[in-house]
């Protein structure tokens, strides 16, 4: 018998070795610590893609401010490249000069319920009726990532009606 | 010496226990929860050529403090009458057991990690990933006037890693 090899393996050890790996296996597999460092990342195609479908690609809750407003506006591109704004479930006060308007969800202006002095906004239209669901179109030029809310906007009282932070889809 | 065994002993029989306990849960709360079908959402708007693909019932935004969590949750209804959930921007960190389930509430606070054991849950399946876009089936008969609530859940440690409340898109 080598005397090196059965010092190293005296029983104390032994039963240390024997009782610690299942340990540090079983502490291994409760927190599996590796995954805080391995990321899985999958990419599975929308459920029922279609390219004949307006694709939805920004959408946020309408919130009333000097008046009652609720629904979504969600910004869908349509197949041949045209966006639009549509508003679904909407409800809003009827009112004088009502605009919808694309603003930035950041925009001082927006904090108050009556906006004072420059309101840096993109014009999309009166507004059609002050219920139901309706769109409206989106030149291709407007940046939504920059203007990133829809505002209800009372242009002869520089009122905000409602307001919706809009958020990628 | 032997007192220093027994302790080890004992170690590794809690370790043990704790893992077979955490497994035996997590077996426990796999059982579907099985309710009336009653959507009320199925008028159709109006000028919406959306015919050809499935249509977006429900949407909502994750959130979670405990582990970052971000992305958005959408139910869609197939032409079939299948309900499939998707996340789509989505990204959470990497966990041991981690399953999407939808919860019976309307939604969880940001430092509530861990779900009441006696909240409703719907197992939805394992994490494909965590990160990327992903489709899970939603059980047929799941009444999604009552789970209102995608949990990125921890089966493991009954942890909630992040939660988006759903509303009508």
């Amino acid at each position: 018998m080598n005397a090196h090899v059965s010092s190293w393996l005296s029983h104390r050890n032994w039963i240390l070795v024997a009782v610690g790996i299942p340990i540090l296996v079983a502490l291994w597999w409760a927190f599996r610590p590796e995954k805080l460092w391995i990321n899985e990342k999958v990419s599975e195609p929308a459920p029922f893609a279609s390219s004949t479908d307006p694709q939805p690609l920004y959408t946020g809750k309408l919130e009333g401010k000097t008046h009652q407003t609720s629904g979504r506006a969600t910004i869908y591109k349509a197949p041949d490249g045209r966006q639009y704004l549509r508003l679904t479930d909407f409800t809003t006060s009827n009112g004088p000069d009502v605009h919808v308007v694309l603003a930035r969800s950041d925009d001082q202006s927006l904090t108050q319920e009556i906006v004072k002095g420059q309101f840096d906004s993109v014009e999309l239209g009166s507004l059609k009726g002050n219920q139901g669901d309706q769109n409206y179109d989106l030149a291709a030029t407007v940046d939504v990532q920059k203007y990133n809310a829809v505002v209800i906007y009372c242009e002869r009282f520089h009122a905000v009606f409602g307001l919706a932070r809009l958020e990628p889809f | 010496m032997l007192s220093k065994v027994k302790v080890v002993m004992a170690l590794a029989a809690l370790a043990f226990t704790f893992a077979l306990q955490t497994s035996a849960r997590a077996q426990d709360s796999m059982k579907h929860e099985d309710g009336m079908q009653q959507n009320d959402n199925m008028k159709h708007a109006d000028a919406m050529p959306q015919e050809n693909s499935g249509k977006a019932l429900e949407t909502g935004t994750f959130h979670g403090k405990v582990h970052s969590t971000a992305g958005r949750a959408t139910i869609y209804r197939g032409e079939d009458g299948k309900l499939i959930l998707r996340l789509t921007n989505f990204k959470t960190s990497n966990g041991p057991d981690v399953h999407v389930i939808l919860i019976a509430a309307k939604d969880a606070d940001d430092d509530a990690n861990f779900l009441k054991s006696s909240t409703g849950r719907v197992e939805l399946g394992k994490l494909k990933g965590n990160e990327g876009d992903q489709n899970y089936e939603v059980p047929t008969g799941t009444d999604l006037t009552k789970f209102q609530t995608v949990s990125i859940y921890c089966e493991r440690f009954n942890a909630n890693f992040g939660a988006a409340p759903l509303e009508k898109f």
